[in-house]
């Protein structure tokens, strides 16, 4: 996508502005310039997105699919896809509440199996999240309480172990549809990232799920993320952004705090390019008290919500399972 | 000669087989408009004297405009200098008045209507949707669309000019019109079509309360999608009407549009209106300027109703018509409609269709209040991806970014999406799938739907 926004912003060289007026006959070009005409595929103008305050430190919005296999790096995800599945199309950005679309996959023209399904990867920032929901167990345990009339449990929410990772796994149906949604969530570096597989067929989606114990799926070597360490204790020096662009948008963004107390990364996941900038600025100068565990400081990732009113914490609903 | 017409007579049994299978868009409901009448309330005359300015309300809706009232049979004045229609009713018509694009596209009679010497743009025709243009850039010295100069703002269609009742001096020349041809030919235009104001009265009611709480319901959606809000820059408050929920109000959106799409100035947009690039120049030549401004305005020493200017008045007509009326058998039966509804829901356009929301209490009427509108939508804006993307940011939303649309008064609808580019709804389904939208995952599902489960969501639609 920037790519792409680049190379047309780039054909499309910068010029004083004009207004072209014509009795409509007319096609008024100037001589020897031929008129360039815009793409038609390529969002120009955008509203808020996300961006980094480097190029090489992982980002969750960062995966891709190459040769049927998609890789996340930020998340240590490396997923096969089924044969002669394929992304038809890249989700859309992070949202302003931490919300991704990571992937959806779905089969293509070379695919030989009888029945069809898709697989949709997404994550929920826990640092931004509008539930009141805090773990991939209270998630999945709120949509069950959540689901609608329209839908049947087939399976009620339980733990189980894909990929040497613990999971929550909920498995609902809607029987005027014929569809079946098998849902599989987990706690990755503060997120809950959720795989969704839907299909009329039950025994694609066994397969699908038996076949995701082949993911990879590692975060040791991630930052240790902890919830509201940019607070006033932790802080030795902040400066304020200044954010003269009022757009009344949330911007969430996550910060990883060095050994020593200082900003090596900013992810700016939601906002607009001046208010970006203005707190990706900032936020390089700021200094922490280093986290210690076990006496011993380590690198930290956490979470600051620019531009708008910092949310209540949600609070489960949910009763307390019993144990 | 047989064996070939064997198989041809066979290949076309299958055809129509395979036809009679698929499914397809019933098409605009008939059996008379389902929209356009009063709240109840409002018919009840409650309170008392509100069905009169209901009245009085409409009528101005349907009057058509001249420049300065001396055209006979058009009691409407201010009409340009630049104008996209003459009434209001010309766009809004569609089943009834206060409704979106009609059958027959009335932009291209306006553009020679008494004497107004304009072309008829080529994406206007008789048989196409209503239209407003806007070019997502300004142009370069060689006529060049220049993506570093983002422009998006409404580029009238036509002038007074050759008007019975413009000034002669008031020529193409110092009020010359846009290329529409070169932005055509660039790919530098893109287009909207008048949004239904049908029930728009209960979504103005709807407090930002119950919108947040819709929103942070449906963030536990299975299907991908975020949401956003578009907000009023001036009070920060959640934003509601236009295709990217970027007016407020409905008087907001009545005022804009009494001064960009008919060229009159009014209390809350005073001047008229140059063209985008032509305020940052010269504005507009004045011997354009033909009336005194505003020239919609509050009525003193007159009747209680004719105190009130066009602009109020617009706002009340929307405010006070009722939702439409869904039918529940037509089209394909009772039971394909509640199963489309069903369906609907299940495979995810309802995260952001939301069938219902509640309305606060209302001082205007009893009908505003507390009541359910059964608007289908959030009105949050979203990613839609490159395929509807219009590269035209307003607010917070950038380019590809739309308020999810209502979809009650759906069924009489006859031209869909943004820019009006399909009549056919199926074809308005798929369009939401696209790289970047956030209806990607619920298309998905739509598409694993058999043909006759799809053909019950069609009629669903249908039946709105």
């Amino acid at each position: 996508m920037f790519r792409r926004t680049t190379l047309a912003l780039l054909l499309l060289c910068v010029l004083p502005v004009a207004r072209a007026q014509d009795s409509e006959a007319a096609v008024p070009s100037a001589p020897g310039v031929p008129l360039r005409k815009l793409p038609t595929d390529v969002i120009l103008i955008n509203g808020a997105l996300p961006s980094a305050s480097d190029h090489s430190t992982p980002l969750p919005e960062g995966g891709a699919v190459r040769k049927d296999v998609y890789n996340n790096d930020y998340f240590g995800l490396s997923y096969a896809l089924p044969s002669g599945w394929f992304e038809k199309y890249k989700g859309p950005p992070p949202s302003d509440s931490g919300a991704y679309v990571l992937t959806l996959l779905r089969p293509g023209a070379n695919y030989k199996g009888a029945s069809r399904g898709t697989l949709l990867i997404t994550a929920q920032d826990m640092f931004f999240t509008p539930l009141p929901a805090q773990t991939a167990k209270e998630t999945i345990e709120q949509t069950k309480a959540t689901l609608q009339a329209e839908y049947k449990v087939e399976h009620a929410p339980s733990q189980v172990t894909v990929a040497n990772h613990a999971f929550m796994r909920f498995d609902y149906t809607s029987p005027v549809a014929g569809l079946h949604w098998y849902v599989l969530a987990t706690e990755v570096r503060c997120h809950t990232v959720r795989f969704v597989f839907t299909s009329q067929d039950p025994e694609l989606l066994e397969t699908l799920i038996k076949d995701l114990d082949s993911m990879k799926l590692a975060d040791a070597d991630a930052p240790l993320c902890v919830a509201d360490y940019a607070e006033a204790p932790n802080i030795t020096y902040k400066i304020d952004p200044v954010l003269t662009e009022q757009k009344f948008n949330a911007i969430p963004v996550r910060i990883i705090i060095d050994k020593s107390g200082k900003v090596r990364h900013v992810h700016v996941i939601s906002a607009f390019p001046a208010q970006a900038k203005a707190i990706t600025d900032a936020l390089m100068t700021w200094r922490f008290k280093p986290y210690l565990r076990d006496a011993q400081p380590v690198e930290v990732e956490t979470g600051i919500l620019f531009g708008a009113a910092k949310r209540a914490k949600p609070t489960s609903t949910l009763a307390k399972p019993s144990s | 000669m047989t064996r070939r017409v064997i198989p041809l007579t066979l290949s076309l049994s299958l055809l129509f087989v395979l036809q009679a299978f698929a499914q397809v868009d019933p098409g605009v409901r008939g059996g008379g408009a389902a929209a356009g009448a009063p709240l109840s309330s409002v018919a009840a005359n409650n309170p008392v004297t509100i069905l009169n300015f209901f009245n009085d309300a409409k009528a101005r809706f349907t009057e058509i405009d001249s420049v300065s009232g001396t055209v006979a049979g058009e009691g409407g004045f201010g009409l340009g200098p630049r104008y996209n229609s003459r009434s209001c009713v010309a766009c809004h018509a569609q089943p009834a008045v206060g409704g979106s694009a009609p059958a027959v596209n009335p932009q291209v009679g306006d553009a020679t209507a008494d004497g107004a010497t304009n072309p008829v743009p080529s994406f206007i025709t008789s048989s196409g949707p209503v239209r407003e243009a806007r070019f997502p850039f300004f142009f370069d010295q060689f006529n060049n669309p220049d993506p570093n100069r983002p422009n998006g703002g409404v580029e009238d269609l036509y002038t007074i000019t050759g008007r019975v009742d413009a000034p002669a001096a008031c020529n193409s020349t110092v009020l010359p019109r846009p290329s529409f041809t070169l932005a055509v030919n660039t790919g530098n235009i893109i287009f909207r079509i008048p949004t239904p104001t049908f029930g728009t009265g209960l979504m103005e009611n709807i407090d930002d309360s119950t919108l947040l709480t819709n929103f942070n319901n449906q963030q536990n959606n299975n299907v991908g999608v975020g949401g956003t809000f578009n907000h009023n820059g001036n009070d920060g408050t959640i934003s509601r009407f236009g295709w990217k929920a970027q007016n407020k109000s409905l008087e907001i959106f009545a005022g804009e549009a009494y001064n960009v799409e008919m060229g009159v100035s009014n209390e809350l947009f005073t001047q008229e209106r140059p063209l985008p690039g032509e305020d940052m120049i010269n504005g507009l030549a004045s011997v354009c300027r033909v009336n005194p401004t505003p020239e919609d305005h509050t009525n003193f020493n007159t009747t209680s109703i004719a105190t009130l200017s066009d602009t109020v008045q617009f706002a009340m007509f929307m405010r006070f018509l009722a939702a439409p009326t869904p039918s529940t058998t037509v089209p394909g039966g009772a039971t394909s409609i509640a199963n489309g509804r069903s369906l609907f829901t299940s495979v995810g356009c309802a995260v952001c269709h939301t069938a219902s929301l509640t309305t606060s209490p209302s001082r205007f009427t009893p009908s505003l209040g507390s009541a359910t509108a059964s608007l289908f939508s959030d009105i949050e804006i979203h990613h839609m991806g490159t395929g509807l993307n219009d590269n035209v940011s307003q607010g917070g939303a950038g380019g590809d970014q739309f308020r999810t649309a209502p979809l009650w008064g759906l069924g009489q609808r006859i031209f869909f999406l943004h820019d009006g580019r399909t009549k056919d709804l199926l074809v308005a389904i798929e369009e939401h799938e696209s790289s970047g939208s956030e209806a990607i995952t619920v298309e998905s599902n739509f598409d694993l739907l058999s043909s006759s489960q799809k053909q019950d969501v069609l009629n669903f639609l249908r039946s709105l």
